[in-house]
């Protein structure tokens, strides 16, 4: 069964129930169902037709996610892209996946199509949604159902494509081990572009139950998400582990009661500091599980939560495998790490991604890049990465992409950029070196990557450092720069 | 607190913590804090906890837009907005 029968199934069920609400107003499944619908009439007469890509270039709102049905519903794939991402980056992913259209919101379209030009067509994402005839394309398991862009480690991002199954294996294995009911209320706090949502969007949508989209700007805002949680009266919440912590650190969270409605808070993306696990556990009584699994393989394994896991000295594990999928740990001669051992964390099975976009399909398992020790019951736990990939708030960033952003600058000789602080603390730091007789600004440096870059990867500091310092063998001494940028390098995730 | 004593703490909370001092001088009232990420998420959530610890402000939820934050200038009006009602018993 494909991804988007499920609000189809749930218009049918519970056509009047609240299906998303967002901070500008909320569809019911009806409702959804019907802006989809409506959506899906604009883009096929755009052209969009089964096995086509469309760019939605929008913030978190109903539209949004009707949009993304929409596409579905044509037999197409959508590829979300940050609200907030740079007009050239919209352009260069459109560009990437060759888009047949990017749906945006209409005072937008004249900023893409200034960049992109007739490389693909232009819908506007606002209502209203005049009716429209059901549309529900023929599709297979193995059509694409959306293309997740995230950092690339040669500098340019890479398209991450899962199909239908890809996703439904995932969606269909968190609704068994979630088993929500219709009356559930999950909040969305990652960006769509990020895979996280489309747990809160499509388990909650296989329920019949409702998401609450809490909007870009409030998702580190510690106060506000504490409210957001008790007024919206969520019973599912699934963030990073870094929301939880600045909640419970600057927003009060421990301060009041735990809301009776929460029942399940799930956690990815990176470690969970023991101490505020343990902080979090002794406020609510709801089930909590880490979840773990690259992009590339949807979530490949999870574990519970038990009081036993609270004495611990460390994270949690990432457990044992899920969705259907086998992991296994690979030693560096070639052999299965066995209990005790470790190894590069390897996934395998049906949600593991069909590829990267214009790349050859993936064929076989995924090695993750991940490393991991086997525990004795066969559980992975996770102890850091083979590469120089951070996690900045859950994000994946590659260091060298920033690097080769900045050093594209025409006044920038050389640029490195380091990740220090641990969980919540995690800073992305860039040091810049400028070619002799260049004056280079931190400001300027910044409108300079807010230009080219996500939001996430843009350092949350620019130096002007010069030179940079070198190690004896003449590379960039990146623990040098660390301890100048105020602390020791993150140990990643 | 008046807005002549609300924008330099603002302005020098900023570029000391996100711009490594300023040194080039190029932070002013209208740099726009939102667009070039100096106040990315990270970022935010520093300069809120600073408002609420430092200046013992409390930004309300409905407060919290891209209108209100968008330059030292709009920040400082919310900040002096919100202390201009004097406490019980002033």
């Amino acid at each position: 069964m494909t991804l988007h029968q499920l609000v189809i199934e749930a218009a049918a069920r519970r056509p009047d129930a609240q299906a998303v609400s967002g901070p500008s107003g909320s569809f019911t499944y009806a409702e959804l169902d019907a802006a989809a619908d409506a959506i899906a009439a604009r883009l096929g007469r755009q052209g969009v037709r089964r096995g086509d890509r469309v760019v939605l270039w929008a913030g978190k709102s109903p539209a949004t996610v009707a949009a993304m049905q929409a596409v579905l519903r044509l037999g197409a794939a959508y590829v979300p892209v940050d609200g907030s991402s740079p007009v050239a980056r919209v352009a260069a992913i459109a560009r990437d996946c060759a888009a047949r259209v990017v749906v945006t919101n209409n005072a937008r379209i004249p900023r893409i199509s200034a960049e992109l030009g007739e490389e693909a067509g232009y819908e506007g994402l606002d209502g209203p949604y005049d009716p429209a005839p059901p549309v529900d394309t023929a599709t297979t398991d193995s059509d694409l159902a959306y293309i997740l862009y995230t950092s690339g480690s040669t500098g340019t991002p890479k398209g991450v494509c899962l199909t239908h199954g890809n996703a439904r294996a995932f969606v269909d294995w968190a609704h068994d081990v979630l088993a929500p009911g219709e009356d559930d209320r999950f909040a969305n706090h990652a960006p769509f572009a990020f895979d996280l949502s489309v747990l809160d969007l499509y388990v909650a949508f296989r329920a019949g139950a409702s998401v609450h989209l809490i909007p870009p700007e409030l998702s580190f805002a510690p106060m506000q998400l504490v409210e957001f949680l008790h007024l919206r009266q969520i019973s599912v919440w699934y963030s990073v582990p870094s929301a939880l912590a600045v909640m419970m650190r600057h927003g009060g969270l421990l301060d009041r009661p735990a809301p009776e409605s929460l029942h399940t808070v799930l956690f990815a993306g990176e470690p969970f500091p023991i101490a505020q696990l343990r902080d979090l556990a002794a406020w609510t009584g709801a089930r909590m599980m880490n979840l773990y699994g690259p992009t590339e393989t949807n979530v490949c394994t999870y574990h519970e939560v038990t009081k036993a896991d609270l004495d611990r000295d460390r994270p949690v594990p990432i457990g044992v495998a899920a969705g259907g999928d086998r992991v296994w740990a690979v030693r560096g001669d070639g052999g299965v790490a066995a209990a005790g051992e470790e190894g590069e964390l390897v996934a395998d099975g049906p949600t593991v991604m069909a590829g990267y976009w214009g790349h050859p399909p993936q064929s076989g398992p995924y090695r993750t890049g991940d490393l991991v020790r086997v525990l004795p019951d066969g559980s992975f736990d996770y102890l850091g990465r083979r590469d120089q990939m951070v996690k900045i708030r859950g994000h994946r960033v590659e260091l060298a992409e920033v690097e080769s952003v900045l050093e594209n600058h025409a006044d920038v000789a050389e640029a490195a950029a380091v990740a220090v602080g641990e969980g919540v603390d995690t800073r992305l730091v860039a040091f810049v070196s400028p070619e002799s007789g260049r004056d280079l600004g931190v400001l300027a440096l910044r409108q300079y990557l807010t230009q080219r870059l996500p939001r996430y990867m843009v350092a949350d500091e620019v130096r002007i450092l010069s030179p940079l310092p070198r190690n004896g063998n003449g590379k960039i001494d990146r623990p040098v720069l660390e301890a100048r940028a105020g602390g020791a390098g993150t140990s990643s995730s | 607190m008046t807005l002549d004593e609300v924008t330099p703490r603002i302005r020098t909370f900023i570029a000391e913590s996100f711009l490594d001092g300023d040194p080039k001088g190029e932070l002013t009232e209208s740099t726009p804090l939102l667009e070039w990420e100096v106040l990315n998420s990270m970022n935010s959530a520093l300069l809120l906890n600073f408002l609420r610890e430092e200046l013992r402000v409390e930004v309300p939820l409905a407060s919290i837009n891209a209108a209100n934050f968008r330059d030292i200038t709009s920040i400082s009006k919310l900040v002096s907005g919100l202390t201009a009602v004097p406490a019980e018993g002033a």
